[in-house]
């Protein structure tokens, strides 16, 4: 849940990266930290364990400017991808407000995208949150690995797995290029604000 | 294709998975390929191939194991531990104990028991949040592999004047049963126990404490949701929540012997169903919660 501050006119907001382990869902925020600096606020922070996996979360906090007399901050989050950090991925993902999920092209982790979906729609219903009704959307990532005679998964394949219901907004991707990573982010970004301002009618 | 092609593929999709962290993926083409070498008599210099493919198994199984072998929860840098207390302090702009509280329990929960344990220590002196902040510092204590120390910190407030005799058997039966667990043959000062409550010890010890609750909304502003709130306190199967007033819409329409079905239950070991009865609501009328509900549960099956 965003936090507004009336007196200040300031909405601090929370955008959570979620999806499988090894996904790209990291990638995306180093890429956002060395391409949007000027909306950069602090330091990357990036808890890591062997092999570069994210033990706890990444943080990245940005600030967008004033919108319509607001000042708007937001807070990038990534969960720990792994099964076994269950625990700190439900922690992260309390009070968010937007969520960019990110899916693996790569055809051997096809059941793995569907099981981490899964496990999102679970835990945003442990904090009473509709995945339905959440503003969500979805990056497909490493689609540059099809190029390189990798199987990946075709978009249709991965939008009838993943989107056939949510039909929510959904963008290839490759994070380690830095293709479909502002897209997505920015299009996230819109749909939380959008959905802040039903809530709280800050711009009012 | 051809099982020439068809290895080489394999062993390209192998490394790449491989230097993308996917290792049991990885695992699974190296595997593949090294069926198809053994069972293909056309291809020439086997034995090298096998032993080459069968070294490269070798340092993936290594380092398999060193990322399943690797820290649950290391020690962090202060300076990571004090961003996890600032972060997860959801409650910042409403209550400054209840910031704390929650700033202690996600570094607890990352498994930063040190700095935990300081910062539950202080909590104690809190008088809101001294029953959950003192379950918490035992529990830190115990994480850290010191139920001695932990035994010997409810010994000093079993002498001291800061607990209610309820507060401290309710902290006794909790470290009894867990120190019991653990194998570990100590017994603690009973302090001023009624004797009812010796009569219900066998009951309580029956329930694994519990740190949260899901309570699914089957009417009321919230209907078809489920709601996580808190365990802010634990006695046998009387679970007593705080609900925040901006969540009082939530719980509005519960009533004292509503019956609760699938409720969830979270536990520091396992995650099960139950279902339960609304022992007690009423609005806090003073304090620093003042306007927040405090909701009991009693827990009628699981």
């Amino acid at each position: 849940m965003a936090i507004f501050n009336l007196k200040k006119r300031e909405i601090e907001c929370k955008i959570v990266y979620y999806g499988p382990g090894r996904g790209g869902k990291t990638t995306n925020l180093e890429y956002i930290f060395k391409t949007f600096r000027k909306q950069i606020t602090g330091e990357m922070v990036s808890i890591n364990t062997e092999g570069d996996r994210t033990l706890f979360f990444d943080f990245l906090p940005m600030g967008l400017g004033k919108i319509k007399g607001c000042e708007i901050k937001v807070q990038l989050y990534t969960v720990p991808g792994q099964v076994r950090y269950s625990s700190t991925r439900k922690l992260v993902l309390r009070g968010v407000d937007g969520i960019v999920f990110v899916a693996d092209s790569l055809e051997v982790r096809r059941e793995k995208n569907m099981l981490s979906l899964k496990d999102l729609q679970s835990n945003l219903k442990e904090y009473g949150l509709n995945i339905f009704k959440v503003p969500l959307v979805l990056q497909y990532n490493k689609r540059d690995l099809g190029e390189q005679d990798i199987p990946v998964m075709s978009i249709e394949q991965m939008d009838r797995d993943m989107n056939r219901q949510l039909k929510v907004p959904s963008f290839p991707g490759s994070a380690l290029k830095g293709d479909g990573v502002g897209v997505a982010l920015k299009e996230c970004m819109m749909l939380t604000l959008k959905s802040l301002q039903k809530e709280l009618k800050w711009a009012q | 294709m051809g099982d020439k092609e068809n290895i080489k593929r394999l062993l390209q999709e192998a490394e790449l998975y491989q230097g993308q962290g996917l290792l049991s993926e990885a695992r699974l083409k190296y595997d593949a390929a090294l069926d198809l070498i053994k069972n293909n008599p056309r291809i020439k210099n086997k034995e090298k191939l096998l032993a080459g493919l069968a070294k490269k198994i070798n340092m993936l199984e290594v380092n398999t194991q060193k990322v399943e072998m690797g820290p649950s929860s290391p020690e962090l840098s202060s300076r990571a531990q004090d961003l996890i207390q600032k972060l997860f302090s959801f409650s910042k702009e409403e209550s400054e104990e209840e910031a704390a509280l929650e700033g202690a329990l996600a570094l607890a929960k990352f498994g930063q028991f040190e700095r935990a344990l300081a910062e539950f220590n202080q909590l104690i002196a809190n008088e809101t949040h001294r029953l959950v902040a003192a379950k918490n510092v035992l529990r830190c204590h115990i994480a850290l592999d010191s139920e001695e120390l932990a035994g010997d910190k409810y010994e000093e407030w079993a002498k001291s004047d800061m607990f209610t005799h309820d507060q401290l058997e309710t902290l006794r039966v909790f470290m009894e049963q867990v120190l019991e667990s653990k194998g570990v043959d100590r017994k603690l000062t009973v302090v001023g126990v009624k004797a009812e409550a010796v009569v219900e010890e066998k009951k309580e010890e029956e329930f694994i404490d519990i740190s949260s609750i899901g309570i699914y909304l089957d009417s009321g502003p919230g209907k078809g949701k489920v709601v996580e709130f808190d365990v802010n306190f634990q006695s046998g199967n009387l679970l007593s929540l705080i609900v925040s007033k901006k969540d009082g819409t939530m719980i509005e329409h519960l009533a004292i012997d509503n019956q609760l079905e699938d409720l969830q239950f979270y536990s520091p070991i396992a995650i099960f169903n139950g279902s339960g009865v609304v022992a007690a609501k009423s609005e806090i009328k003073s304090g620093p919660k003042q306007g927040d509900y405090c909701l009991d549960i009693k827990i009628t099956s699981t």
